[in-house]
């Protein structure tokens, strides 16, 4: 069985022993049946991917499918209710603080605009993006923004490449 | 293995034969504390001291065969299996949402704070539409708009009752024991989404792909769980039915899941009676009643038993199929009468009386009905039709349909004069 480099990858880190394949080389040993060998059964060719799938499946090392008693399992099933509730509640509560903070932003704008008494001017001014991002780039937005700190901490040794 | 089970025997003796202690740990008090269990126990144990545990077996707990003789003499079977129930001699029987467990615990505060929330808000919705409809129109446009709110808050209501109750684990116990109260909006949302799932799939492509559908009425979307029963033997839909066994009226459970009083109007409509000279099809009623009342609970219908005055039009009549005619497709209608008014019977006996070539389309339009559940059984010849046929006086009885040969065209002609 000749697998391809994923699969065999796979297999070492499943710590699958590969089957040592029968070289064609060597004679079969001869049974005693009388019938020619030409009549036996072709074996059909199988698909190698379904084979595998059925190989890690059932392979002891893949995790058992979760069987419970029926208490177990309406305990299960409301501790995952109770999450799931959780999540929509944190969901909704930060969508509303975004709108919020949103509006409490557009209102400030509103407020420079009319509030001021300088005709609207300096809220023209703020609002004018002449210039943004020209002639320097915010160094926030020089790589990809994620909510946490890398696990290495700040790297002082980088040197930009001459 | 066997060495602990061996250990363990002397245990579960010892447990086995005092079970006068389990059984003080059923009749727990309802707001008892996790710690408090020992105190409990020894209260109810006192109680129940007068009178001793072989006196009055109590049918969850016994697990002794000659006990559970004298249950069963007395007609009341044991519950459950005897291992359960020598399990729960020796269980403290703490109700399933005290369970210890720490984080179940927390989730059903998590749960029941959420409940409490939507509860508010039920409060707070029904107040709206009592304020809602206390304001006073002038005009049609104000009526109107009036309604349409008030009828989005109705929805509103609706679903917020079933949010309140959806993730409570004993509701989901008692839907998945059959036990769940149909008039509860939270069961029979999770009744029509289960029927949905699965059985309305399933009546849908077979009274779709055998063609019921665009043969006997335009449309159908079934709306009502429909259940059909010749004697206690349940028929799924398109399945082949005996004619000895169709000769008697089927019964039908029609579960709604809309909370209000329905009349309808059932129909048996065989569209595949074969007519020899037309060579074509006819239609054929088997049964037609009229002004049938359901709701959540009355979902029980006899066919046989409908009164013969006030609600039957055309009695049943045994489907059979001919010898060498194909197979008959028994489709069962429910149709809702407009505005759930009652049909005038005596109007209707007059004027339906001819059973063959009346079709249900005919009958939809005269009548204002819509259809909303559907059922779908064949019949085809078998060993007891001529039975049947006898009994219900088919004149056709004797006589076995052939396929007319159809002469093969001359270029599709095995061998044509042009080659020989």
């Amino acid at each position: 069985m000749r697998l391809s480099p994923v699969l065999a990858s796979l297999a070492s880190v499943f710590r699958i022993p590969l089957r040592p394949t029968q070289s064609l080389g060597q004679p079969l040993p001869r049974s005693f049946s009388s019938t020619p060998s030409m009549a036996k059964k072709q074996a059909a060719p199988k698909d190698k991917k379904i084979t595998m799938i059925r190989y890690f499946l059932w392979h002891p090392l893949t995790p058992r499918p979760l069987r419970f008693s029926r208490n177990r399992y309406l305990r299960h099933w409301t501790i995952h209710r109770a999450w799931q509730l959780y999540t929509s509640q944190q969901r909704r509560k930060g969508e509303l603080e975004l709108q919020r903070q949103w509006q409490a932003m557009s209102a400030a704008c509103e407020e420079l605009r009319t509030g001021a008494g300088d005709g609207g001017r300096l809220f023209r001014l703020s609002m004018n993006k002449k210039g943004v991002f020209r002639d320097m780039f915010p160094i926030e937005y020089g790589r990809l923004q994620t909510e946490t700190p890398s696990k290495e901490g700040w790297n002082h040794a980088w040197k930009r490449i001459e | 293995m066997a060495h602990c089970e061996r250990a363990s025997k002397p245990l579960l003796k010892c447990i086995r034969t005092s079970y006068v202690r389990g059984l003080a740990g059923v009749q727990l008090p309802a707001n008892r504390g996790f710690q408090s269990s020992a105190v409990a126990r020894d209260e109810a144990q006192g109680e129940t001291a007068s009178q001793p545990f072989y006196r009055a077996p109590d049918p969850a707990l016994v697990s002794s065969p000659r006990l559970e003789k004298k249950l069963l003499k007395q007609g009341i079977a044991p519950i459950g299996s005897r291992r359960r129930r020598v399990a729960l001699q020796g269980s403290d029987n703490i109700p399933f949402e005290q369970l210890p467990y720490q984080c179940f615990q927390e989730a059903r505060q998590i749960l029941q704070a959420d409940r409490e929330e939507k509860l508010q808000e039920i409060q707070s919705v029904r107040e709206k539409i009592a304020r809602v409809q206390a304001v006073p129109t002038e005009n049609v446009r104000e009526e109107l708009a009036k309604k349409s709110k008030l009828g989005a808050l109705e929805q509103h209501l609706q679903h917020l009752k079933i949010l309140a109750d959806i993730n409570d684990p004993l509701v989901k116990r008692k839907f998945e024991d059959g036990q769940g109260d149909m008039t509860k909006p939270v069961y029979r949302f999770l009744a029509k989404r289960k029927w949905e799932e699965y059985r309305r799939k399933i009546l849908v492509q077979r009274i779709t792909q055998m063609k019921v559908i665009p043969d006997v009425l335009a449309h159908c979307e079934p709306v009502v769980d429909t259940k059909l029963y010749f004697g206690r033997r349940v028929v799924q839909p398109g399945d082949f039915v005996t004619s000895r066994i169709s000769a008697t009226a089927p019964k039908l459970d029609i579960q709604m899941f809309e909370r209000e009083e329905k009349l309808v109007t059932i129909a048996v409509v065989d569209p595949d009676v074969p007519n020899v000279e037309t060579d074509s099809f006819d239609y054929r009623v088997h049964y037609l009643a009229v002004n049938v009342p359901i709701s959540i609970l009355n979902t029980k219908v006899d066919l046989a038993k409908l009164s013969p005055e006030a609600q039957v039009i055309l009695p049943w009549l045994a489907p059979v199929a001919q010898k060498g005619s194909p197979y008959h497709r028994l489709s069962v209608f429910i149709l809702d009468q407009k505005d759930s008014q009652p049909l005038n019977v005596a109007d209707l006996k007059a004027q339906e009386t001819n059973r063959d070539n009346t079709q249900l389309r005919t009958l939809q339009a005269r009548y204002h009905l819509k259809p909303i559940g559907a059922h779908l059984f064949r019949t085809q010849w078998d060993e007891t039709t001529a039975e049947v046929m006898e009994e219900i006086g088919f004149s056709d009885a004797n006589v076995e349909l052939r396929r007319k040969r159809v002469e093969p065209l001359p270029y599709k002609r095995r061998n044509p004069a042009s080659f020989r």
